[in-house]
């Protein structure tokens, strides 16, 4: 099978996901005993009109499937539903609020590679040494602790006391300088870094730590390979091994557990576009939970979980695509 | 690092098995120290109402620790200042201002700080415990169920865990929380919601276990013999594919506890007046600027009892598989 017809496969399997994950996100905000409309109006003296009034407005009246059947009709044409709370579309209320989420979770993957990746070959190489032990340490605390307090504690040092770094919000590269009153595209860049600074660690923390543990580890096994055995045999430098013949094969789990954490990180990125102030898709669901907008709430949570399909499937392809030895599930 | 077989005397078997593994576990240093964090979080999270009363570590409030019903809470009204007379926001006992009656400070009601993120610490353990017991639960049955039959059953069951695996799991659980319940979120809702997000991954590494258990001879001929399949299920495939799933489940507390500290931290988790960690942090970002010291703490808390978990799942790993020589 040729690798385009593997993503093809590929992307035809994740419809049936989609289309399930679309309808747990809608039982779980309409059907369940939490009843919507309740919940919208807890607290508030109304009488039965109003109920009814709040209902027809949000199509409630109307049996559960023809419901649930609307919804899906309108999202396969990309339509989210309407923000009462916000009056628009939701749908562009996302990409409003997706430009954030992207860059900080990007960024805190990039975060994550640059600073695990060398510190898990190092670790490996120097096996059962300091460095190794250290490196296993900050892996330890790394996986051990949560991102928001991280952040947290990061605004209290770099913001409150010593005062180098913004203590929130984001300055976006795609906007217009003049927006934020800088004088061009150099400063633009140079605030964004400084703003992404603090969140990026936050978020990347708990990444950083896990890959650093399958980069070691990958490591480890790799340069007990015979073909690497056999390069040392033949005289080849250590550090020519490493980089030539251990290094490559080691970095396919890698690209895995980049794609499966995506899921840890878009949920992570609830809580650090809290404690950042960051108005991206994560703080748009908490949002609107608290504003009772039950369409955008079932709107952050299927684009989040269909950012996190399409990140596997991302990852899946380019895994086969650099290791020959994968068949395409031909097997099965 | 020193194994069991050097041990071993004259004359005795090589030990194998659970007493093999447990042997293993206790000569690991990381995973002995981790094993003492749980165990002092453990006890702390049940004897904790024992023990605020009898330390100088009063409860701060009479209508508190309402959660401490199934262990009584031994107040003693006469030692407590009247509610309106707490001092609040009192500094930890090495800043200015601070004291010995109340070492780590106290909170925006005058509680006494180190005594809630004492008692918070069964909020989190009782999480952590629960929900990684329904996840457990449910995981092994899916993926029993669908490892042993294969076919259209495998393909559904599995599908629908996909399902659950992609939405994000702090997402799920919120939205599980304050729909759920109605707008009214709590502790119970939470342990509902994480055991459900973590259904998958139980399901997924009991199930690849299960496709190379079922081939085994002893299943084989207990089908032979008419043993029902439910039966099968439940005294072999089980069993036999379940030392993975203890690991993982060690971890899976933690990521449990690390779940619910973020969401309580957003105000979805235990709600006042319970002491719970991430709520704690919740009040306290609010006061990042004018006390900092309050946000310090319960983090120390939860990452403390996290890494109890990690060190000790780890340890369990390195002993049950056998090709890891560390």
């Amino acid at each position: 099978m040729t690798l385009l017809r593997y993503t093809i496969r590929r992307i035809l399997q994740a419809i049936p996901v989609l289309i399930g994950i679309s309808f747990i996100t809608f039982v779980l905000v309409n059907a369940l005993p939490g009843d919507p409309v309740a919940i919208m109006l807890e607290g508030q003296e109304v009488d039965q009109e109003t109920i009814e009034a709040v209902e027809r407005r949000y199509g409630l009246d109307r049996p559960f499937h023809e419901r649930f059947v609307t919804y899906m009709l309108g999202l396969i044409q990309g339509d989210l539903g309407y923000s009462f709370h916000r009056d628009m579309p939701v749908s562009t209320l996302m990409w409003i609020r997706l430009g954030p989420t992207l860059l900080l979770v990007i960024s805190a993957f990039v975060f994550a590679l640059v600073t695990a990746v060398p510190l898990g070959v190092l670790a490996a190489k120097r096996r059962n040494e300091p460095t190794d032990h250290v490196s296993r340490i900050i892996a330890l605390i790394g996986v051990s602790t949560p991102s928001f307090w991280i952040g947290i504690m990061l605004i209290l040092i770099f913001a409150v006391w010593l005062g180098w770094l913004p203590s929130g919000r984001l300055v976006y590269p795609w906007r217009d300088p003049a927006h934020y009153g800088f004088d061009g595209r150099l400063e633009l860049y140079y605030q964004t870094i400084r703003h992404l600074l603090l969140p990026m660690v936050a978020l990347g923390t708990l990444q950083m730590a896990t890959i650093m543990r399958i980069e070691r580890s990958s490591m480890v096994e790799s340069l007990q390979e015979e073909y690497v055995q056999l390069a040392r045999a033949y005289g080849v430098p250590e550090r020519t091994i490493l980089r030539k013949h251990a290094f490559r094969s080691a970095q396919l789990p890698i690209i895995t557990i980049v794609g499966l954490n995506l899921s840890t990180a878009l949920g992570g990125a609830v809580l650090i576009e809290t404690v950042f102030e960051i108005n991206g898709m994560g703080r748009l669901l908490i949002q609107s939970i608290q504003q009772l907008d039950y369409q955008v709430v079932m709107g952050v949570t299927i684009v989040l979980a269909t950012i996190f399909v399409i990140g596997v499937i991302i990852t899946d392809i380019s895994y086969a695509y650099v290791d020959p030895r994968v068949s395409y599930g031909d097997r099965d | 690092m020193a194994t069991t077989e050097g041990q071993l005397g004259d004359g005795e078997e090589p030990q194998v098995g659970w007493r093999h593994t447990l042997a293993q576990v206790r000569n690991d240093p990381t995973a002995r120290f981790g094993l003492y964090i749980i165990a002092i979080a453990t006890s702390v999270a049940i004897f904790s109402a024992v023990d605020a009363n009898l330390s100088r570590l009063t409860l701060g409030a009479y209508h508190d620790y309402t959660i401490g019903e199934w262990l009584p809470v031994l107040e003693n009204p006469e030692t407590l200042p009247p509610p309106g007379e707490m001092q609040t926001y009192q500094p930890p006992v090495f800043a200015e201002g601070g004291s010995w009656d109340n070492p780590l400070g106290t909170d925006q009601s005058g509680r006494d700080y180190l005594s809630r993120i004492i008692y918070g610490a069964r909020i989190s353990m009782a999480v952590g415990f629960f929900a990684t017991f329904l996840g457990l639960t449910g995981g092994v049955a899916i993926g029993a169920v669908a490892g042993y039959y294969g076919g259209w059953i495998d393909d559904v069951l599995m599908r629908f865990v996909e399902i659950i695996y992609s939405i994000p799991a702090l997402v799920l659980v919120i939205v599980f929380t304050v729909f759920v319940s109605g707008g009214n979120p709590d502790v119970i809702y939470a342990i509902l919601g994480v055991g459900i997000a973590t259904v998958p991954v139980f399901s997924r590494i009991i199930r690849s276990r299960v496709l190379s258990v079922r081939e085994m001879d002893y299943v084989e001929a207990a089908r032979a013999a008419g043993v029902t399949d439910r039966n099968i299920i439940r005294r072999h495939i089980i069993p036999n594919s379940f030392a993975p799933v203890l690991v993982y489940a060690t971890l899976q507390i933690g990521f449990a506890i690390l779940i619910v500290a973020g969401l309580s931290f957003l105000g979805y988790g235990a709600q006042p007046p319970t002491p719970d960690w991430g709520q704690m942090l919740n009040h306290a970002h609010g006061q990042m600027h004018v006390n900092p010291w309050m946000s310090i703490w319960p983090g120390v808390a939860i990452l403390l009892t996290i890494m109890g978990f990690n060190l000790f799942g780890d340890g369990l790993q390195d002993a049950l598989d056998p090709r890891i020589d560390n």
